[in-house]
């Protein structure tokens, strides 16, 4: 039996002229826990609501445990889903929504006592059974949310943005509980969101997508540490861009010139001088030496144009030789005051062919 | 090709459902309707031949041109009250006086009561062994003859006022209750005392609800048709006007009420349109008067 | 500055005194006429200048069902009621979901369209339902009431329940899908209770409305058909006031109970939304 458990082949949708899902291609490993990470309108929800059903795709396949589901009416799938706005059913109880699926399924009364029960324990609401969702605050509700996806043992858990309607405090606080219970459980999860703080703590793995296709996939270090395109760099942390041409190339390293200065990178294949290229640096990744350090390989003046405290660290805005803007953030104990003159050292210079783009 | 069916087959069961609706609105509005306009060029009694002479003869005669002006000023009247009992009333009612639940259910009675008991009720409260007249006469001194309420315009005026002012009241209250608090708050701030905040922040913001209110307040008075039938006496507007032709005269004249009722309808259509255009106009601020 | 402390203070204490008289005054404004005519459907012998009636009496109750025929009437107009109630709220369920649910090309219009005999007086419309139902010979049968009342109880049921069904959350029916409910088990288990509430509120103006309903009723009804609006109006013109209170409260009672109903559920404004029966 294949690794795969989720796979979307090819998945295309379109709206109205729009591409929504465009030659989408993903396989999500048994027992993993991948997040689909992008900008609204970049097709990550098209292609949650391909997999659940609620829409056919114009083309493509989807497959889930090796099986074709593509024309698989949607409570056929054998999914669980959490929902953005928890989508309770109002009318009921907590017992009656987590039992709902069992019920759904004929189970006997006792055993979906049971069942309801250890899904509660799970997300610790064993004394909630006889309330409302309406008397539920946001974190709880979503729980009841979790412990209905999960009380009957789906195959595969489906999360779309859940935590993006409640507040930041308890959204860190169940980011943590989701991640609990999705590794205790061993389950397959797809998860959906925008926000990618949430999608770095989460994954095993993230796929990036951009206008609905897949930008880049990768674990959450590879992610960060290597944005393959400046969308990825842009939309995962801070990141400082250069611009620049590609001035002299020796074994594994090259010389880019980008405003006036000579910066040594690590070289790219196929890429001679006269390229143009883009250069990406992170601002933690900085260092910021007094003006007295002498000249040495990636070490540049700048001057200090503003500071913005942030607790543990100090946020500068940098003037960089000829008008090049820098944001850096270092260690707030040694601190620069605005208009003084430093160095800048860059020990670490990522860089793309630019027109790739 | 299959999509292809797939919408037709969605458009045909959207046309489905509301094919109960549609029946009902042609058989039971629109041809009656329609009815109504032909019979109204009918000469009277004539299934055939076309006249203008049902018009013209309404229009043209002193009793009809007072029928549809004492329309008006009851209209006119009874609105301009509603809004003037309406704001203070609605004012009051926002902050939680003691009793606002019971003086709230007080301004939608009128609104759930059949206007024929209210009618009723009101002809007795106000006639001259009414209470209203025994308190003028044993309270207020200079005062030996009951005064005359019922059956006279101004009378008509306060039935009509008793009747639709809720219109107006509901609108301003929830037009009220829709204003963000804050507002004031940020008025009040700046050193806007109470009055100024009501004068020139929250008066101007309920304008529109109370002007959809008051459209709302009209449009009824307008149409009034139980009321002034049982506690008008003398005093006939359009809609009695209509009823009088086709139950007085033997045999009834068909025509002649017709041609009433679309003068009625054209007029109406109008305040409607007028109407729609105040709370479109409003956008968010009326959103509730819909 | 104390002094203009207390004037503010003055002034607002006096705009409560104020708020308050009103207040009272439009009770009494309100209430008054209806205590008049329980009072007057009871008492004996009122009459001069006299607040209250010197004797208690049901006699006028016993003249206005035996005389007044109530109990005939009272069969009519639920009848009528029925009818129209069941008609106008299967028009409403089929039309709310389809505008509550569906994509409609030009909603808003044909939404309009179907609400305008609602903006309208029926007195204008009512001359041509009265023409057609004499051809159709509805005129004086329990149908061909509640058909009439139909034109004035669908538009409402129809507002009621599209927002009804715009109010279902698509999300909370995807929810049951992705549970594992199939077409029908999601309508029984989670469509139909959601949409309950609309449909008995639907219902219930309707009826309230068809109950109420003057206009249509006294243009096509007979001797066989008589509501009770038309019967009090009948006694109206006959002169005896006390029958005539009799036969209001008589009348009264069943709108009070459902404005009981009402005022626990729905928003005042809700009311507003429509002319009723004047």
């Amino acid at each position: 039996m294949s690794d795969a458990m989720i796979e979307f082949r090819e998945v295309t949708k379109r709206y109205a002229g729009l591409v929504a899902n465009d030659r989408l291609s993903l396989t999500i490993r048994r027992g993993e826990l991948m997040t689909l990470l992008g900008p609204s309108g970049c097709g990550k929800t098209t292609a949650l609501r391909c997999l659940t059903g609620t829409i056919r795709p114009d083309a493509g396949r989807i497959l889930l445990d090796g099986r074709d589901v593509t024309e698989v009416a949607t409570h056929q799938r054998e999914l669980g889903m959490v929902f953005q706005n928890f989508a309770l059913f109002p009318h009921m109880t907590v017992r009656d929504n987590v039992g709902f699926p069992l019920m759904i399924r004929n189970l006997r009364k006792e055993a979906r006592a049971t069942r309801v029960q250890e899904a509660l324990r799970l997300v610790r609401l064993e004394g909630y059974a006889e309330h409302y969702p309406r008397q539920l605050s946001g974190g709880q509700q979503q729980r009841v949310g979790l412990a209905r996806a999960l009380v009957y043992r789906p195959k595969v858990l489906l999360l779309d943005e859940p935590l993006s309607n409640l507040d930041a405090k308890l959204r860190e606080e169940m980011r943590f509980e989701i991640k609990e219970v999705v590794t205790r459980l061993g389950i397959t999860a797809m998860y959906v969101t925008h926000d990618q703080a949430e999608a770095l703590a989460l994954s095993d793995r993230v796929a990036i997508m951009n206008r609905g296709r897949l930008q880049q996939l990768g674990t959450p270090e590879e992610i960060y540490e290597t944005p393959n395109s400046r969308f990825v760099a842009e939309f995962i942390g801070l990141s400082n861009f250069l611009e620049g041409r590609v001035a002299s190339v020796r074994g594994a390293t090259m010389t880019v010139t980008a405003s006036g200065l000579s910066i040594h990178t690590p070289s790219l294949p196929e890429v001679a001088p006269g390229h143009k290229v883009l250069l990406f640096v992170r601002p933690n990744e900085i260092e910021i030496l007094p003006a007295a350090t002498p000249a040495d390989t990636n070490v540049f003046p700048a001057r200090v144009e503003k500071t913005t405290y942030l607790g543990d660290t100090m946020d500068y805005r940098l003037m960089l030789g000829e008008g090049v803007e820098l944001r850096v953030q270092a260690d707030a104990r040694h601190r620069y005051g605005a208009g003084e003159s430093v160095r800048l050292r860059w020990p670490r210079v990522r860089s793309w062919r630019a027109n790739e783009e | 090709m299959t999509g292809f069916w797939r919408r037709h087959s969605i458009h045909g069961i959207t046309g489905l459902l509301l094919l109960p609706a549609i029946l009902c609105f042609f058989g039971l509005f629109f041809y009656p309707m329609l009815l109504t306009i032909v019979l109204s060029f009918r000469p009277e009694g004539q299934a055939v031949g076309w006249t203008l002479e049902n018009y013209t003869r309404f229009l043209a005669s002193p009793d009809g041109r007072w029928v549809i002006l004492l329309t008006f000023i009851l209209a006119v009247g009874s609105t301009a009250l509603s809004v003037l009992l309406s704001v203070p009333l609605a004012l009051t009612l926002r902050e939680k006086i003691r009793g606002h639940r019971f003086y709230r259910l007080m301004v939608i009675v009128p609104l759930v009561v059949p206007g024929l008991i209210g009618a009723l009720g009101l002809l007795l409260f106000w006639g001259t062994r009414g209470w209203f007249n025994l308190f003028l006469t044993q309270f207020v001194p200079f005062l030996p003859s009951p005064l005359r309420v019922n059956y006279t315009i101004h009378g008509l005026i306060l039935f009509y006022v008793w009747l639709y002012f809720p219109y107006t009241c509901v609108t301003t209250m929830s037009a009220l209750e829709s204003l963000d608090q804050s507002i004031e708050e940020a008025g009040a701030v700046v050193g806007a005392n109470r009055w100024q905040v009501l004068r020139y922040i929250v008066l101007p913001l309920i304008t529109p609800g109370i002007l959809a209110g008051s459209v709302l307040t009209f449009m009824a008075a307008f149409g009034a048709f139980s009321v002034p039938l049982i506690a008008g006496g003398d005093y006939r507007p359009l809609a009695v006007e209509i009823y009088k032709e086709i139950s007085i005269p033997i045999p009834a004249r068909w025509s002649a009420a017709s041609a009433i009722a679309i003068v009625m309808g054209i007029l109406q259509v109008a305040f409607l349109a007028m109407y729609m255009r105040i709370v479109r106009r409003a956008g968010g601020n009326a959103g509730a008067v819909r | 500055m104390t002094l203009l402390k207390a004037y503010l203070r003055g002034l607002r204490e006096g705009w409560f005194v104020l708020g308050y008289t009103l207040c009272v005054c439009l009770s009494v404004f309100i209430l008054a006429p209806f205590l008049m005519i329980a009072l007057r459907s009871v008492g004996k012998g009122w009459f001069g200048k006299l607040w209250l009636p010197p004797q208690l009496t049901w006699d006028w109750y016993r003249w206005a069902i035996e005389v007044g025929n109530i109990p005939e009437v009272m069969k009519n107009t639920l009848i009528i009621g029925v009818i129209a109630v069941a008609v106008s709220t299967v028009i409403g369920i089929f039309a709310g979901w389809a505008f509550g649910r569906r994509q409609l090309p030009g909603k808003e219009l044909l939404m309009a369209i179907v609400l305008l005999p609602r903006m309208i007086p029926p007195i204008t419309y009512a001359l041509g339902v009265a023409k057609i139902f004499y051809t159709l010979e509805l005129v004086d049968t329990h149908l061909g009431v509640a058909l009439a009342h139909v034109s004035v109880c669908a538009p409402f049921a129809i507002l009621v329940l599209s927002a009804t069904f715009e109010g279902l959350d698509e999300r909370v029916l995807e929810a049951a899908s992705v549970c594992g409910a199939n077409t029908v088990k999601r309508f029984f288990y989670v469509v139909l209770p959601l949409i309950m509430p609309g449909i008995l509120a639907s219902m219930l103006f309707s009826f309230t409305h068809s109950y109420n309903e003057f206009t249509l009723t006294l243009l096509t009804y007979g001797p066989n058909t008589v509501t009770l609006p038309v019967r009090t109006y009948l006694a109206v013109g006959d002169g005896y006031w006390e029958i005539t209170s009799a036969m209001a409260v008589i009348m009264v009672v069943p709108s009070l109970a459902i404005l009981a109903m009402i005022q626990r559920r729905a928003k005042p404004e809700k009311l507003v939304g429509g002319f009723k029966g004047v």
